[in-house]
């Protein structure tokens, strides 16, 4: 059995090989023409105001964030409890590998709620990012 | 089914040996190149043609259907058209970050090909924790969208990035816990492992595909790799009628081929891990692996592009009250559920 990562390695080349392929012959094929004001951001045909990344936008995202951090390392630490599991169940019972995941799960059970109850996952419009002119949702 | 790897047995095919570094990478290149053209050739039937002929028929339209046999050239003249445009690089974008983004969301999706098994020897690499890394791969387009939202210098595009990371996040973790609970089933995260362990028969001709075994999570996988692929309901980060195209508002040529093909590879990818780890991966009656490999990703393309056209959008705060409210709960309720009836049955 040879390593599967040479393998890997070679469709990274290749995954990377077509799409810039792709942009050669299209900067080959595509005209130039550098005119002034078409290199203007969309903004539903009104003249761009200001910068886009100096925006106020919803501090609920940061929150969606922030819960996700939590429950993706409770997946990584998930993982290897699943791949054992079967073997596990044969070797030294049910309740002993089930128990402790199903306390770890509860834990976070109890922290999603946690989060459930004061807000976090509820999408809210607080009053202060509604006031200003310049928030968007 | 349980072949070896693909560039083994291209060695074989040539008369190289399997044992010496060089030729397997010469091997696994050629592997590679054969995956990758395989996977753009049914992107380019699917982006320009299939999704514009399933569209109209959902609604009632006739579509492309001038150029060549039921305008199938359409691929041809729509490469060179979007090809030749030419790349506006609008005013104040973050350079490296926008010029990236495409790049990454189109290659990143590619990737995860290498650990599926297509059947008739098409399996270019086995790795133990080849879910984990197929996993891994598919969610590294979220990271793309926000450098194309972000880098844009666009209002729209900045509120679609932001939409399609709060959504790519809520739904990840359903999807990895889905995903996980056929793990307990089938105690491996080896793909060929998963694979073999859906081939024996549950009752009379229905075969143990985990869909059947576990028609659950088979559900939650499909509606979280719908919010995963971006498409209706959960098609906000680039909702037409709200914030323009989202993400690629501001992209044109080529980097908006490659952001459409990533989406399509990604809805693909998306199709193949479901064929893989639900359906079976290659496996069916009568006709060759391959075949029923390709049924089973179009079968998922078609489903997407169903919803797509039948169901209506949510509201951000439905998708994230559905995603941390419903499917979280939903996903750890199925884990657990799985593991207590492997355990009885065990």
């Amino acid at each position: 059995m040879s390593n599967p990562w040479i393998a890997i390695g070679a469709l990274a080349v290749v995954a990377l090989a077509i799409p810039i392929t792709m942009m050669v012959v299209s900067s080959l094929l595509r005209p130039s023409v550098p005119e002034q004001g078409k290199t203007a951001t969309y903004e539903s045909g009104e003249v761009p105001t200001g910068s886009s990344q100096k925006i106020k936008f919803n501090i609920q995202y940061y929150m969606v964030a922030l819960l996700f951090l939590v429950f993706d390392i409770e997946t990584v630490l998930i993982f290897p409890w699943t791949v054992i599991y079967r073997d596990a169940v044969s070797a030294v019972g049910m309740t002993r590998i089930l128990l402790p995941m199903v306390v770890f799960i509860g834990i976070l059970a109890v922290g999603l709620g946690w989060a459930w109850r004061n807000g976090a996952v509820r999408w809210v419009r607080s009053p202060r990012a509604t006031k200003g002119a310049d928030t968007y949702e | 089914m349980q072949s070896a790897p693909l560039p083994e047995s291209l060695a074989d095919l040539a008369g190289l040996d399997p044992n010496s570094t060089p030729v397997m990478i010469l091997m696994s290149l050629i592997g590679a190149a054969l995956i990758g053209s395989l996977m753009m050739t049914n992107t380019a039937l699917a982006g320009p043609w299939a999704k514009r002929k399933i569209t109209a028929a959902f609604t009632d339209r006739i579509a492309v259907d001038r150029i060549g046999p039921f305008g199938l050239l359409i691929i041809v003249a729509d490469s060179v058209r979007l090809l030749s445009k030419e790349l506006i690089v609008p005013e104040g974008v973050d350079r490296p970050a926008w010029d990236l983004a495409p790049l990454l969301i189109a290659s990143s999706a590619l990737l995860g090909f290498a650990v599926i098994p297509m059947g008739n020897g098409l399996h270019l690499a086995d790795p133990e924790v080849g879910l984990a890394y197929v996993f891994a791969t598919a969610s590294m387009a979220s990271i793309g969208l926000v450098m194309a939202g972000y880098a844009s210098n666009n209002k729209y595009s900045f509120l679609g990035g932001l939409r399609a990371v709060a959504q790519n996040l809520a739904y990840e973790i359903p999807l990895i816990l889905t995903g996980a609970s056929v793990v307990i089933f089938a105690g491996s995260l080896q793909i060929s492992e998963i694979v073999a362990a859906q081939s024996a028969t549950l009752i009379g001709p229905i075969p143990s595909w985990y869909a059947f075994v576990n028609p659950f999570a088979f559900v939650l996988f499909m509606i979280a790799n719908l919010a995963e692929v971006g498409r209706n309901p959960f098609d906000i980060p680039e909702a037409p009628t709200e914030i323009v195209a989202g993400y690629q508002t501001e992209y044109s040529s080529v980097y908006f081929v490659l952001i459409y093909l990533g989406e399509f590879i990604h809805i693909f990818l998306g199709g193949a891990i479901i064929a893989t780890i639900f359906l079976g991966g290659p496996a069916g009656p009568v006709l060759p692996g391959i075949v029923w490999f390709l049924i089973k990703i179009w079968g998922v393309f078609l489903f997407t592009q169903w919803a797509r056209s039948a169901v209506p959008r949510v509201r951000i705060d439905q998708l994230i009250e559905i995603g941390w409210k419903g499917m979280l709960v939903l996903s750890l309720a199925n884990l657990l559920l799985t593991a207590v009836i492997v355990g009885v049955v065990a």
